[in-house]
């Protein structure tokens, strides 16, 4: 008999980074009722622009290039933490603007639009940073192993795991605490009546959309030391995100964390005892919940049942 | 004018159309040779460009094209200039099959070659032999490809997991004890790799204390690495592949678990480990070809590699590169031995063909099973270099096995190759 444990340790910490990748997701959805099929090459981006910020990118080998890889290397992982996520939200913003002529239309337009998004980012990162395996180097202090009941855990899994927390506390107190998140919340309730209260409401989709890519690509940066970085590795992340979010109920904040830790446990606790049966463990968990529950655990109607 | 009556211009572009249409048709690509010149010999490219194995893909097509590029340069084969096409074959046995029909079938290719997932090697063979097309298998390493899936039309001509596992095991055992714990893709080739390191292990005395299947697609192995750690096993054997396999050596990495318990991988190919830190590399591994192998025509080749891809960000070429040019220079030099393209000259030519080391850049000679038509070579055991002498050694070769130490005598059985006379005819 297996001590199950630390499964359910490492299934917690595993739905906090979903939880993280999902966040960007439910939020655009939530308020921009857009299924962003685009959200793994958002993720992608983050990271790739973290590898070029961290690594120093096209000046390596500039005097430029010289003295930023002298800096010490938390520094630069901070500052990658801050600038992948960022560009991500610029791309975000572009991509976003393309999406402009497809509102008000059926969704399969918007969808259809960011799958070929997807498609074309894959495309110019293998242009732009090569189609090989990329490793995000991670500062000493965080890339480590320590002892917990007898086993070995990652230290950074649980610095990521930490830092999941952080930014879904940050991002709840935007949207609950701040005048902008109540406005974006209104929005995606009753975005006539926040036209109607002189809020403009495309600046106001651009800036969530940015919102969402950001996240989308702070996820990135913060998964990619576990998972790996290359090419398609959006495509790895969208299909877990695009579940947590149908099983946490379409446009529900907390229905998505919920959902993610409950994925994350699902596939920590099926890795124990039929580990062939781990991915798996996602659909069925899914199965279950909308034979019960058919908009999700904390789902409401949503504008894409129409 | 009424806007029901056609003008003179619709009418004449409508004319026009037809012309061209009935000259060349829609559906058919004729070409047009000059007086005298010989038809091309297309090659079908079948590599995956995407999905987990695009990388090993887009190297197993770099050294088929740099084949294709020498062997014209050299004046062609039988005096024809060799073309090559490529469709990605998505890493999806679907696909493979997709693309092998097309590529016989509109394309004109004349010979097929290349795979790595042995799912999409399985499909685009069964299409080869319907139609007596040549298939080369130039870098899938299941057992299975040349056993029970074996077919006339088609030669493998990477090492198999039994090769790499036989060269492995017995040491290991001996080394770090009986007690194994199996890392398992489940799909054919982790299987029949699986398969062949348990009958080793029995045959040896060591024992699976428990095999993980691990799903295709995995992108986290905390689960199995914790599983290791509460069984602990004195080795852990992995067949895992692709990008799977890089999720799992960095989250190794990150546990400190590369050192113990010890790790045998049945085969390393150099495109999933390359750029990847010296802690990621861990355990011994299995392949073929080392580009820095103290053996003649090794620098050199390296240095046409470096000249023929100057902007590749992999500055060496591996085994995966080296299994693709190999095969396609094989394919044609049985071409110009049989003067012919006829499929069954050709096979003929392949089946039985004896490699000499040098030729191979390897420590023996190699031979072209004529019973299984799989490549007998030198098999290498490697492991990280912990003191690399530029920047892409990755690799300490730590034995090399002769060929036949680690025949595959299980799977020799189990292959029944289709009699010449079932096999159409093709011509390419």
């Amino acid at each position: 008999m297996i001590d199950l444990l630390p499964h359910i340790i490492n299934g917690l910490t595993l739905g906090l980074l979903f939880a993280l990748i999902a966040l960007g997701f439910t939020l655009i959805v939530g308020v921009m009722e857009v299924i962003n099929l685009a959200h793994g090459s958002l993720f992608a981006l983050g990271a790739y622009f973290a590898l070029t910020v961290i690594g120093g990118g096209w000046f390596s080998g500039t005097p430029f290039g010289a003295w930023w890889l002298s800096l010490p290397p938390g520094l630069r992982y901070v500052l990658a933490l801050a600038i992948g996520p960022a560009l991500a939200g610029l791309c975000g913003m572009l991509l976003e603007l393309c999406l402009r002529p497809t509102y008000g239309k059926p969704p399969l337009y918007g969808l259809l639009l960011t799958f070929g998004a997807a498609l074309v980012v894959e495309e110019l990162i293998r242009l732009v940073w090569g189609t090989g395996e990329q490793n995000l180097a991670l500062p000493q202090a965080i890339n480590s192993a320590f002892l917990l009941n007898g086993m070995i855990f990652s230290t950074y899994r649980f610095f990521a795991a930490g830092f999941s927390i952080v930014a879904i506390a940050a991002v709840w107190l935007f949207l609950e605490r701040t005048s902008t998140g109540a406005v974006i919340k209104a929005g995606a309730h009753d975005s006539e009546m926040v036209r109607a209260l002189g809020y403009d409401l495309a600046k106001l989709r651009l800036l969530v959309f940015g919102f969402g890519a950001a996240l989308a690509g702070l996820a990135g940066v913060v998964m990619v030391p576990i998972w790996g970085l290359r090419p398609h590795v959006g495509v790895d992340i969208v299909i877990p995100a695009f579940l947590i979010i149908v099983i946490g109920g379409v446009g529900s904040f907390w229905g998505a964390v919920i959902a993610a830790l409950l994925v994350g446990l699902a596939m920590g606790i099926t890795g124990a005892y039929a580990a062939a049966w781990a991915t798996m463990s996602m659909y069925l968990l899914l199965i279950a919940v909308l034979g019960f529950r058919s908009r999700g655990l904390l789902g409401r109607k949503s504008a894409l049942e129409n | 004018m009424s806007k029901n009556t056609i003008s003179r211009r619709v009418l004449l572009a409508a004319g026009a159309t037809s012309a061209v249409s009935l000259f060349a048709g829609p559906w058919k690509h004729n070409r047009v040779w000059a007086q005298g010149a010989a038809k091309p010999l297309r090659i079908g490219i079948t590599a995956d460009a995407s999905g987990m194995y695009a990388n090993s893909g887009a190297s197993d097509k770099r050294g088929m094209m740099m084949a294709i590029a020498e062997a014209n340069e050299r004046g062609g084969v039988l005096g024809r200039k060799v073309e090559f096409v490529h469709i990605d074959t998505e890493t999806t046995a679907a696909t493979g099959s997709r693309v092998a029909e097309r590529m016989i079938s509109r394309e004109q290719c004349g010979f097929l070659v290349g795979a790595v997932h042995s799912g999409v090697a399985n499909a685009i063979s069964q299409v080869a032999q319907k139609y007596g097309v040549i298939y080369i298998n130039t870098n899938s390493s299941s057992p299975t490809e040349a056993g029970q899936n074996c077919h006339r039309v088609k030669f493998v001509f990477d090492g198999n997991g039994t090769n790499f596992a036989k060269a492995a095991v017995k040491s290991a055992i001996e080394r770090f004890g009986p007690d194994w714990m199996l890392l398992t893709n489940d799909y054919v080739w982790g299987h029949d790799t699986a398969k062949a390191t348990k009958a080793l292990l029995a045959e040896y005395g060591g024992k699976v204390m428990e095999e993980v299947l691990i799903p295709q697609g995995t992108r986290d192995f905390t689960s199995a690495l914790l599983k290791v750690q509460q069984r602990k096993p004195g080795v852990i054997s992995a067949a895992i592949g692709g990008d799977d396999q890089k999720a799992m050596r960095q989250q190794v990495a990150q546990l400190g678990m590369g050192d113990k318990p010890a790790w045998i991988n049945s085969q390393q190919d150099w495109d999933d480990v390359y750029g990847l830190p010296v802690d990621n590399l861990f355990g011994v591994f299995g392949t073929t070809w080392y580009y820095r192998l103290d053996l003649p025509g090794v620098a050199d080749f390296v240095k046409r590699y470096q000249t023929m891809y100057p902007e590749t960000a992999m500055r060496s070429p591996g085994n995966v590169f080296y299994n693709g040019y190999m095969s396609v220079r094989e394919l044609l030099s049985a071409v110009e031995r049989a003067g012919t393209t006829s499929n069954i000259a050709v096979i003929k030519a392949l089946e039985g063909h004896k490699m000499p080391a040098r030729d191979r850049m390897q420590h023996f000679d190699a031979s072209i099973d004529a019973d299984t038509h799989q490549v007998q070579q030198t098999i290498y055991l490697a492991t990280a270099n912990r003191a690399p002498k530029e920047k892409d050694d990755l690799f300490e070769i730590l034995s090399h096995a002769k060929p036949d130490d680690v025949r595959d005598t299980d799977s020799a059985k189990l292959c029944k190759l289709e009699p010449y006379d079932k096999t159409p005819t093709f011509d390419a």
